[in-house]
């Protein structure tokens, strides 16, 4: 069965779909950062993506590092079929939960 | 990139300890993110504010890896002196001999946890001290939060005889980071010394 993920983990998950051969750790916590609006501690964004390798959904390799960086090497992830079908589950989820809601919930509290 | 910029370093302090709270693979490429984080987008945006940048994400990494535990060590407090307001006793040796022990295992556990993952005893103790600290800031608003609630004098009485105000608010949050200081290291050199056998 496909892994429940949280919100986060899928703004994670899915910007390292976007990335694609450019997903490494600072891109990644950028592209969520801006994707999310805020400021984003880099901890969080870490922590997601351990914990999400560690459940399969995505996979890491070294790649070469830069002199900005200190030749310090870069982690490249890349998403895994697990991590697609977990993607798949959420948002076959939140369509469930979304279904049948016909009116905008602004109106809808103002009723 | 201004050049200037791409040879600007972050505090050094602050660069070793992010390495100390690091697994050892995971070592080169955060501490890498966050540099060329810090040269390319933060020194030319935040100048002399990009230092702190830099120490708050650290912080992040020490936050993660010790705020579960300090909650668990103020909860425990917290439990104690709630305990002790609201059904108190002539001896309160059990109670301080349970409270110890949890303290004790709670530090000594977070220390081996910690240096299990990191593979360092500095981080084994540095997190156990940090949980410790939090635990005293948690114990002290909990305390605080029921002392406004129960000021009258029969409560004030019994929180006498079970040690005070000063041991609530002074004696014990010192304590509890000593002991955290102590245990967590006492925890991470277990951890060190399991690796070494296993």
């Amino acid at each position: 069965m496909a892994d429940v993920l949280g919100a986060f983990e899928q703004a994670v998950l899915l910007e390292v779909l976007r990335l694609g051969d450019q997903a490494y750790g600072r891109a990644i916590f950028q592209a969520v950062q801006s994707r999310l609006e805020r400021d984003l501690a880099a901890g969080a964004v870490h922590a997601t993506l351990e914990r999400l390798e560690r459940k399969g959904l995505v996979c890491s390799r070294l790649g070469p590092g830069n002199s900005v960086r200190g030749g310090r090497a870069r982690r490249y992830y890349r998403v895994q079929p697990a991590g697609i079908r977990a993607l798949d589950a959420a948002r076959r989820t939140l369509e469930n939960i979304w279904r049948g809601v016909k009116w905008s919930v602004t109106k809808a509290r103002t009723v | 990139m201004n050049s200037v910029h791409s040879h600007a370093t972050p505090p050094r302090w602050a660069e070793a300890l992010l390495r100390v709270l690091l697994k050892p693979s995971d070592r080169e490429s955060v501490s890498g993110d966050l540099l060329e984080e810090y040269r390319e987008v933060v020194v030319p945006t935040r100048g002399a504010g990009a230092d702190r940048w830099y120490v708050r994400q650290v912080s992040s990494f020490l936050w993660r890896a010790s705020w579960g535990w300090g909650v668990v060590l103020g909860s425990a407090l917290v439990i104690r002196y709630l305990l002790d307001t609201l059904i108190p006793v002539t001896d309160y040796s059990i109670r301080a001999t349970a409270l110890s022990w949890t303290i004790i295992g709670g530090c000594a556990t977070a220390g081996f946890i910690a240096a299990w993952r990191m593979q360092s005893i500095s981080a084994g103790a540095l997190t156990a001290f940090t949980a410790a600290l939090i635990g005293a800031v948690v114990s002290i608003a909990g305390i605080a939060a029921m002392l406004a609630v129960w000021h009258d004098p029969a409560t004030l009485d019994a929180w006498r005889s079970s040690g005070g105000l000063d041991e609530a608010f002074i004696d014990v949050p010192v304590k509890l980071m000593a002991i955290g200081a102590a245990m967590g290291t006492a925890g991470a050199l277990c951890a060190r010394g399991a690796a070494v056998v296993l």
